[in-house]
């Protein structure tokens, strides 16, 4: 008993040894969240804060985080550009670059190309749920031959990039006259992520056990039917990351849009922010406040499907 | 509603794996029928063909006398209770029960009615609400036999119901199947790799190996009469003994079985199957249970061995039994004390006796 004290004594030196561990455990954590925090939302903060500031600020050495005379001019400019308003030529030298009072001459075209983005984004969607389900749930559930080559062969057109691609699509669309219209993005678009929605909802489709399709087959439900009414339910997080996957991939696609759109029938929004770029004079701030609104669109997806994200990965934790 | 017959049934899969090999079998309206047999055998393939879940791919399927073979399992009037249940985990107790008849669009009121009267019968009302996560093993069981007993199915069809519970659950929910089978009045079809199961609940038995059946009976044709060597070690626990040897006639109407020293003398009906094959090399079979230590009719029934081990079972005792080398495990009962090691004399019951030829196996008098 004579070694009680000093034992007692270790303990308590060891679990105070325990708990500093154990804070600086968290100093470090909380540390890193921090910068890695920062690291994500500092870009879009001078984004949007840059959108509000004129063109004089936005330059301005140090920069202001905060703007000191915010205006929502460039908004305004978006949402009523006319033709008249509009920089040209013969018009720019009478303004003042660094005063920012300046328009690009395309601005009248940003809410068409947000409207083109949008609409192809929303087609790809739901266009690559309704091949992409189907055949990932024949793919996985129904024994074929042949099977396993299908879905090695659907993963090889993953696999090959996108540039190699350019050519080829390019003589096709021309071939269909499709140049310079909607339905080219759509089409190709839908060649990119298809095969990627196929095999996220395939990963899920194979993860649920078979005997389930077979319950619902011997309750009632025909091959379809067991998709929609057993199937589709227990998928909600596979098929929010589909949806999320092709919104953002057509949201945000550059390469395809710039070889196959020409005019603001099918330009997208991101061929519209390049070009501010390339225009007589750069106004930073207008590209930004357009930027902004570039980054809606997806923020609002993002936000609606969030909680089926949680939702369904919880549901998916659990199953019977 | 319903027979079913299987008509040189095959069942060949794209790997090329034959799963089911020319199966013939008539199923009787209301009857329990188990299929058995080790994994791999075809026995759940055979349920699954029932169901409509396998494309069969020789041979013709028929309900009463309907050819089945393309009809798709929702037109089939067959209820289905899996191994691992397989419930709805998204629907609650009460729509787990509730969606094969909502999928056949019966009126509302009359599916709560018999959801509900399941449910009571299986004593399960008060979990309607709840989710399948939340329910334990045996309560999951119960769910997924109200599934399918409120369809009022014409075939009842379980692949190992029983094999995800624990034994003493399994045990009662045995006697719940077999109640259920009665008051239903249909026909069960059930697959099970467990003979104490197939044993209990069955009218009849077919015994499946390697996608052949090999034997189809009564309970009691199974275990008494079993009809090769494999249908013979399926069932009985412990399992059957082996002993090779040869047929002996002396006399022209003594007939025994010889190895060595040991000598047993066959009884009535087999003795006269096996009056012309002396010398006939056979293989005896002795159940575990058929000997007895008290019982001493002569020297022509006694097997001499050495005592390897004993295992107590409760209510009786396995012994391991030395014979020429050979392991022989035999019941006897718990009051007989062994040492290891010790030579002891069993007397054999001679009028149960299972002789087999020795190269095929098959049953030399059944």
């Amino acid at each position: 008993m004579s070694d009680v004290p000093s034992s007692s004594t270790q303990v308590v030196d060891y679990r105070r040894r325990q708990r500093l561990a154990r804070i600086a455990q968290r100093l470090i954590i909380f540390g890193g969240s921090i910068l890695l925090a920062v690291y994500v939302i500092a870009p879009v903060t001078w984004l949007v804060s840059s959108s509000v500031q004129t063109e004089a600020e936005i330059v301005s050495v140090p920069p202001h985080w905060i703007p000191e005379e915010p205006t929502l001019r460039n908004f305004k400019a978006i949402f009523s550009a006319t033709e008249e308003e509009t920089v040209t030529y013969e018009t720019r030298s009478g303004q003042d670059p660094a005063a920012g009072g300046f328009i690009p001459s395309t601005a009248s075209s940003l809410l068409p190309a947000m409207a083109n983005s949008l609409t192809v984004a929303t087609l790809v969607v739901i266009l690559n749920l309704l091949v992409a389900v189907p055949a990932a749930y024949s793919l996985a559930k129904i024994r074929t031959w042949g099977r396993n080559a299908t879905v090695y062969f659907i993963l090889i057109t993953r696999v090959i990039p996108d540039i190699a691609l350019v050519v080829p699509f390019f003589l096709v669309i021309r071939k269909l006259g499709m140049l310079d219209t909607i339905g080219s993005l759509v089409l190709t678009y839908l060649a990119v992520t298809v095969p990627f929605s196929v095999f996220i909802l395939l990963q899920y489709f194979e993860g649920l056990p078979d005997e389930l399709d077979k319950a619902a087959r011997v309750d009632g439900c025909s091959r379809f039917q067991a998709l929609i009414r057993v199937f589709l339910p227990l998928s909600l997080p596979s098929l929010v990351a589909v949806v999320l996957f092709t919104f953002l991939t057509s949201w945000n696609e550059f390469l395809l849009a710039l070889m196959f759109t020409q005019t603001e029938a099918s330009q997208t929004l991101p061929i519209l922010l390049a070009a501010f770029t390339s225009d007589f004079t750069i106004s930073f701030s207008f590209i930004n406040a357009a930027g902004v609104l570039a980054i809606i669109p997806p923020v609002i997806v993002a936000i609606i499907f969030e909680r089926y994200i949680v939702s369904g990965l919880t549901a998916g934790a659990v199953k019977g | 509603m319903a027979g079913i017959r299987f008509e040189s049934v095959g069942k060949k899969y794209s790997n090329g794996f034959h799963a089911v090999k020319d199966l013939n079998l008539d199923i009787r309206d209301k009857e329990f029928l188990v299929l058995l047999g080790p994994s791999g055998c075809g026995k759940s393939t055979t349920l699954n063909m029932i169901a409509g879940l396998e494309e069969v791919s020789d041979g013709r399927l028929l309900f009463d006398d309907q050819m089945v073979n393309y009809m798709p399992p929702h037109r089939r009037d067959v209820a289905m209770v899996f191994q691992s249940y397989a419930l709805y985990p998204h629907k609650t107790v009460f729509d787990n029960i509730a969606f094969g008849l909502q999928m056949r669009k019966v009126p509302r009121e009359e599916t709560a009615r018999r959801v509900q009267d399941a449910a009571d019968k299986l004593e399960i009302s008060h979990l309607l609400d709840r989710r399948p996560s939340q329910l334990s093993g045996g309560q999951r069981q119960r769910v997924a036999l109200g599934r399918a007993m409120v369809r009022n199915p014409a075939v009842f069809l379980m692949d190992e119901p029983l094999s995800n519970l624990d034994a003493a659950l399994r045990i009662s929910m045995r006697a719940e199947i077999k109640d259920l089978h009665h008051a239903m009045q249909t026909t069960f079809v059930y697959v099970t790799h467990d003979q104490a199961e197939a044993l209990t609940l069955a009218d009849r038995i077919v015994v499946m190996k390697d996608g052949v059946v090999q034997q189809i009976g009564t309970p009691d044709d199974i275990y008494e009469r079993p009809q090769n060597t494999f249908v013979a070690s399926f069932l009985g626990n412990p399992p059957i003994n082996y002993i090779d040897g040869a047929v002996e006639v002396s006399d022209g109407e003594t007939v025994s079985f010889v190895r060595g020293d040991l000598k047993l003398k066959f009884a009535g009906e087999t003795a006269r199957k096996l009056a012309s094959s002396n010398g006939r090399e056979i293989r005896l079979g002795i159940r575990a249970e058929d000997v007895d230590e008290t019982r001493s009719s002569g020297e022509d029934s006694l097997i001499r061995g050495k005592v390897n081990s004993v295992l107590p079972v409760g209510s009786d005792q396995f012994l391991g039994f030395d014979f020429c080398g050979e392991e022989l495990f035999f019941r006897v009962g718990k009051d007989l004390d062994h040492a290891l090691g010790e030579n002891v004399a069993l007397s054999v019951d001679l009028s149960r006796l299972h002789v087999f030829d020795k190269a095929s196996g098959a049953s030399l008098i059944w």
